[in-house]
């Protein structure tokens, strides 16, 4: 599979209307490498600002990789995971 | 077959929930700020979108309210869960608890059931004092007419949740704070498991054996088989073998698993976060005492000191059992 194929999970920042802070801490992993996940799913919940958030898959595929682990610290813009997408 | 994602307890418990709504048009959720703030203790997270203010309702601050709104719904053929946000709070609404909730089964003759679910939290380690700390185990056991649930995973909780909301008789399901896996207030390892996402029942009073041993018992429940768990992983570097039993319901109590294990190891240590005296751990060693006195050569117990705990922090952790007690504990009893 190509790299192209390679979906990143990013810590977008689009909930940021409530929330200043560029800065947050990964609080738990719902999906461990080699699920297959559906666009949508709630692949980890994470925290900015005592704000809880859940990241969801971005597209269908399996989670091939966690690049921020849980109590990791990730600035906005950071790839947190990767998906390796379905077609 | 492989379960390859995991769940929080809150997740797990919300689960169970939503499915039993799905299924069941009579289940329905109230408590206070368990709607559009998803419960204190996320025991509701997202149910609100799915199911609308009719079916997750945010209720006035009166207990005894709307737990006796639940009681009456329960005996009209509706399956209310009802929240009762810490179970310190239980004072206010007690008669509609172990006079009506426990007792109008037997009090009607069985002309009515009450097949309704309690829920509340539990457990202290996070400096909330002694009003908003308590595990209150034994309260709820003692009275008569209550199923008691104390899940320790997320695993069991789902399992435990979708059994207690299907079960005719009122279920007290009291979850541990520190086990949901809140952002705010992080769980342990332990309690985060896989959770397989179709529906499943874990059977009450059917006590877990999270770790089998022949040197001694330690029978526990909530946070503290974690905390057992802990223990066990160090006192096995010395050799010691410890089995770890999480009873996971006190009402139906599983005393055969414990007392079989006490036959196996002839020593007990029971580990509570609830108070020491007229509670689960002389409850447990009674019961032992009853049934297999000549199997019991040491006992041990290990709980809360009859105290209101502490506020500070390094007074709560004092009187809390930690895994280095349960340790001691252990040796003691070799």
């Amino acid at each position: 599979m190509s790299e192209a194929d390679r979906v990143p999970v990013v810590a977008d920042g689009e909930w940021t209307d409530d929330v200043e802070e560029e800065e947050g801490v990964v609080v738990n992993w719902f999906a461990k490498p080699g699920r297959r996940v559906a666009a949508g799913e709630s692949l980890c919940e994470i925290q900015v600002e005592k704000v809880s958030i859940d990241v969801p898959a971005p597209v269908d595929g399996e989670l091939v990789e966690i690049v921020r682990d849980e109590d990791d610290e990730f600035t906005i813009g950071d790839t947190l995971a990767w998906i390796e997408s379905e077609g | 077959m492989t379960v390859d994602r995991e769940l929080t307890m809150s997740r797990a418990v919300v689960e169970a929930i939503g499915a039993e709504m799905r299924e069941n048009e009579e289940v329905f959720y109230m408590g206070e700020d368990v709607a559009d703030y998803g419960g204190i203790f996320d025991s509701t997270q997202g149910l609100l979108a799915e199911f609308g203010y009719d079916r997750i309702m945010d209720v006035p601050i009166s207990e005894t309210a709307y737990l006796g709104a639940a009681v009456g719904a329960a005996q009209q053929g509706m399956r209310p869960i009802a929240e009762l946000m810490f179970v310190d709070f239980f004072g206010v609404a007690m008669d509609q608890i172990y006079n009506q909730m426990a007792k109008n089964t037997y009090m009607s003759g069985g002309a009515v059931s009450v097949p309704m679910v309690l829920t509340t939290a539990v457990g202290g380690t996070y400096s909330d004092a002694a009003q908003h700390s308590q595990a209150l185990y034994g309260t709820f056991a003692h009275l008569p007419g209550m199923k008691v649930v104390v899940p320790s995973t997320a695993y069991d909780a789902k399992g435990l949740m979708h059994n207690a909301i299907r079960d005719d008789d009122p279920v007290v399901y009291m979850y541990h704070k520190r086990l949901m896996g809140l952002g705010w207030l992080p769980a342990p390892p332990g309690p985060k498991t896989p959770v397989p996402e179709e529906d499943y029942t874990i059977p009450f009073g059917k006590a877990d054996v999270k770790r089998e041993g022949a040197d001694a018992t330690v029978v526990t429940l909530g946070l503290h088989v974690h905390r057992a768990l802990d223990a066990a992983a160090s006192l096995a570097e010395d050799g010691i073998d410890t089995e770890v039993i999480d009873l996971r319901t006190l009402v139906p109590l599983d005393r055969e698993t414990v007392i079989e294990s006490v036959h196996k190891t002839g020593r007990l240590v029971v580990v509570d976060e609830d108070y020491r005296s007229f509670g689960l751990t002389g409850e447990v060693v009674s019961s032992v005492a009853d049934e297999a006195l000549d199997a019991l050569e040491a006992v041990e117990r290990v709980a809360m000191p009859d105290v209101p705990i502490p506020y500070a922090r390094e007074l709560e952790t004092e009187v809390m059992p930690a895994a280095a007690d349960i340790e001691a504990a252990v040796r003691n009893v070799q």
